[in-house]
């Protein structure tokens, strides 16, 4: 796991279903918890063991809490009660999380595990959870929160994240092939093509890695320069932990060990027309090949295919982007014509493919002012990227299945 | 490290004179204030002379007292662009500049602010201190300072042997400045932009004087950006200050920042934060303050607004002195000052007496 994103809160899931991450406090770190349960499942222990490490894990949270807030009284314990509350919190899981550990909590309820003192311990937990969650806003309201030095919130995150899986998994569909090749730790540089009209492939690429990978890492991406300049929008991407892209922004991301996803395309690549579909764009100045050689960063080529298909954009309107300052604005079958809902993407078959990484620590640091191995580089990236994309393409039998 | 006679100007100000008490107090410096007006309270230890920085004779004057630092802090802070204060800020600090030239003196340190970058779409999230001067037009304390940094950076130049530090402070907070960020954030009325949060970068005042004085007595050449090391999103600024979440669409403020700005208006209320400093991020990168000028402010940005809301929710109870004056958190910071000071003093064996002077 990071250590920067576990710093905040740690994603993993106990055996209980719940998330500690309601428990953490910024100064503690609560990933040693679930190291024990990735050990538990590679030799796969018997359920004896399990339960066992399950009650020790319970203790500890309980011990957390009580350490945290000595204050909290939780309100009298019934069995019933305790159901409610559970199926109350499952809801906030998200898809098979949800469903898992409602089944755990279900064996785990009926005869499995008679011990009261286990279940007042449950009981304790839960309700310190609950609590939590719904002084959320209110704490929002009176700053009583806390971001990292770029801004992530990850309270914001854990809300949006129900909509961003549901597009993940139900809307799009997503195929996620090569997952593994994210490292679980330290640095990396993610480069995918990018298409669309909106940015959705990066959102597509930080749901994939948050939800499937082993280490559930946020991907920080670098958003083009005309977003900061729209309300909601622009301060919602800081929130989920996204940042402008600019050379420094993801020298200094990758520096600190952060996974960067960059998308070298720009405008020319989000705002290309239908007919141009999956013909990757010039790939800029090669600012992300610096960056990756200034902090020897391994470069990990990405594709997605089916975001082409999200909007039919036939033509480019320049009146309409002067108006309203944008970079581009497309004209689909539905948009502007319909408004608003002009802009509901359309639920096409997703595919992002990760590739093999490309390391760069054979280059010096100082490689980085080397003009023709950067444009050397840059192609190669681009290459691979085209590649990725053309062999996912001569695959895919349907736009929508 | 420094000895000599240093020369802070501006001690007629808040600043000027919190920085010459701690340097009179706390070190072995002959320490002389220039400014038109006395400082308001007496500082034990200072040689105060009357003299203005836009004075023709300011050069003989270094020369003669043969100064060895000076620290420039004669700002004459307005909202809207002034051409008294223009007068006062731009020229007065080229006109010192040319003088500490001219009479030899070895370092000069500025006070400036990260403003001076402005606050603009296209920024970094950190801003190093090579990045361009892009600041507001509209804010006459923005626009001065941007004057000011543009003339050091060709003075710089032709005065290769002076050591110019300039220390760039993120907005200023606390109980007692009178600064554009604590106005802002005093002010009830004043509003965030519909759906923009950037990200902000604070300081306490007590750190901007910390800070001022470390660079007078250590010699670090060059910019240096000066902040808490916990930027935060205004949203949280303001929840911690104690304000209520109003917002307005954003062309709203920068509409009525241009129809407030105009002559007619003049002497009407003016927003203390430029439109653009609470809708995209300006904040400094501070990796020179830790390295090269080894400093490290002794309030995050968080405690300095909490104190700043503790001191706001009992000014509606009692008059001001006496929240000062009941401020525990405010004497102990005294104490320790005093007891530095003290410390020194016997460790130099210089001076041996203890001062009435209260030493902020």
């Amino acid at each position: 796991m990071g250590v920067e994103e576990t710093r905040v809160r740690c994603q993993a899931f106990t055996r209980a279903g719940a998330q500690c991450k309601n428990l953490a406090q910024p100064e503690s770190e609560y990933c040693h918890l679930h190291q024990p349960r990735a050990q538990g499942d590679e030799h796969g222990g018997s359920d004896e063991e399990l339960r066992q490490e399950l009650l020790d894990e319970l203790a500890e949270l309980t011990e957390r809490v009580q350490d945290a807030t000595p204050a909290y009284q939780p309100p009298p314990f019934s069995r019933q009660r305790l159901r409610e509350l559970v199926e109350e919190l499952v809801h906030r899981f998200p898809g098979e999380m949800g469903t898992g550990a409602r089944e755990q909590f279900r064996d785990l309820l009926n005869a499995d595990l008679p011990d009261k003192e286990a279940l007042k311990g449950f009981w304790y937990v839960l309700n310190y959870t609950a609590q939590y969650q719904a002084d959320v806003a209110k704490r929002h309201v009176a700053g009583e929160y806390d971001t990292d030095e770029w801004g992530l919130d990850w309270e914001f995150v854990e809300a949006v994240r129900p909509f961003l899986s549901f597009l993940y998994k139900a809307y799009w569909r997503v195929e996620t092939v090569g997952l593994d090749k994210i490292p679980v730790e330290g640095r990396a540089l993610l480069v995918a093509n990018h298409s669309g009209q909106l940015p959705w492939d990066g959102t597509m690429i930080t749901t994939a890695v948050l939800t499937d990978h082993p280490a559930q890492r946020l991907v920080r991406c670098l958003y083009a320069d005309w977003i900061p300049r729209l309300p909601f929008f622009s301060s919602w991407l800081v929130r989920l932990g996204q940042t402008l892209e600019t050379e420094d922004n993801g020298t200094r991301l990758l520096e600190q060990g952060h996974l960067v996803a960059v998308f070298p395309e720009g405008d020319k690549g989000i705002g290309k027309l239908y007919k141009d579909r999956y013909q990757l764009a010039r790939f800029g100045d090669g600012g992300f090949v610096r960056m990756a050689l200034t902090t020897q960063s391994s470069i990990i080529p990405v594709s997605v295919v089916g975001a082409e298909e999200t909007y039919i954009a036939l033509a480019r309107s320049r009146t309409l982007a002067t108006v309203t300052g944008l970079p581009y604005v497309p004209i689909t079958p539905r948009f502007p014509w319909l408004g608003l809902l002009g802009l509901v993407p359309l639920p096409s078959k997703w595919y992002i493919d990760v590739g093999e990484p490309i390391a760069l620590d054979r280059f010096g640091s100082d490689a980085a002012h080397n003009l023709v191995l950067v444009a050397q580089l840059t192609d190669h990236v681009r290459n691979a990227v085209q590649d990725m994309v053309h062999e996912r393409l001569a695959q895919r039998r349907s736009v929508f299945f | 490290m420094i000895d000599g006679v240093v020369v802070v100007t501006g001690v007629g100000g808040y600043w000027g004179s919190r920085v010459a008490s701690r340097l009179a107090t706390e070190t072995d410096l002959h320490v002389i204030g220039l400014d038109a007006q006395p400082p308001r309270m007496e500082i034990q230890g200072l040689d105060y002379i009357q003299a203005d920085v836009r004075n023709p004779l300011l050069s003989k004057l270094l020369a003669a007292e043969n100064v060895d630092t000076v620290c420039h802090l004669a700002f004459l802070d307005t909202l809207r662009p002034s051409e008294t204060a223009f007068d006062l800020n731009v020229l007065g600090t080229a006109h010192l500049l040319g003088a500490c030239a001219e009479a030899k003196v070895r370092k000069v340190v500025l006070k400036s602010s990260t403003a001076v970058y402005g606050a603009r779409p296209i920024n970094s999230a950190f801003l190093t201190e090579d990045a361009p001067f892009r600041g507001s037009q509209r804010m006459g304390y923005i626009r001065d300072m941007v004057e000011i940094e543009s003339f050091c950076r060709g003075f710089r130049r032709e005065a290769p042997d002076l050591i110019l530090t300039i220390l760039r402070f993120a907005h200023i907070v606390g109980p007692t400045a009178d600064t554009p960020m604590n106005s802002y954030l005093r002010q009830p009325w004043s509003p965030s932009l519909l759906g923009f949060d950037p990200m902000m970068q604070l300081i306490h005042e007590s750190d901007v004087v910390a800070a001022l004085v470390h660079a007078v007595y250590f010699d670090a050449p060059g910019l240096f950006n000066v902040g808490a090391e916990d930027p935060m999103p205004l949203n949280k600024v303001r929840g911690l200050a104690d304000k209520p979440p109003i917002a307005v669409f954003h062309p709203l403020l920068y509409w009525s920042m241009d129809l407030l700005g105009r002559r007619a208006f003049r002497g009407s209320h003016y927003p203390p934060i430029d439109a653009d400093y609470v809708r995209y991020p300006c904040v400094g990168d501070l990796t020179r303050m830790r390295r090269d000028l080894d400093f490290r402010p002794h309030y995050t940005a968080e405690d300095a607004l909490r104190e700043l809301a503790e001191h706001k929710r009992l000014a509606g109870q009692m008059p001001e002195s006496t929240i000062l004056a009941q401020s525990a958190e405010r004497l102990e910071d005294i104490i320790e000052q005093r007891e530095r000071a003290r410390e020194h003093r016997v460790r130099s064996g210089l001076r041996a007496g203890e001062g009435e002077e209260d030493g902020r």
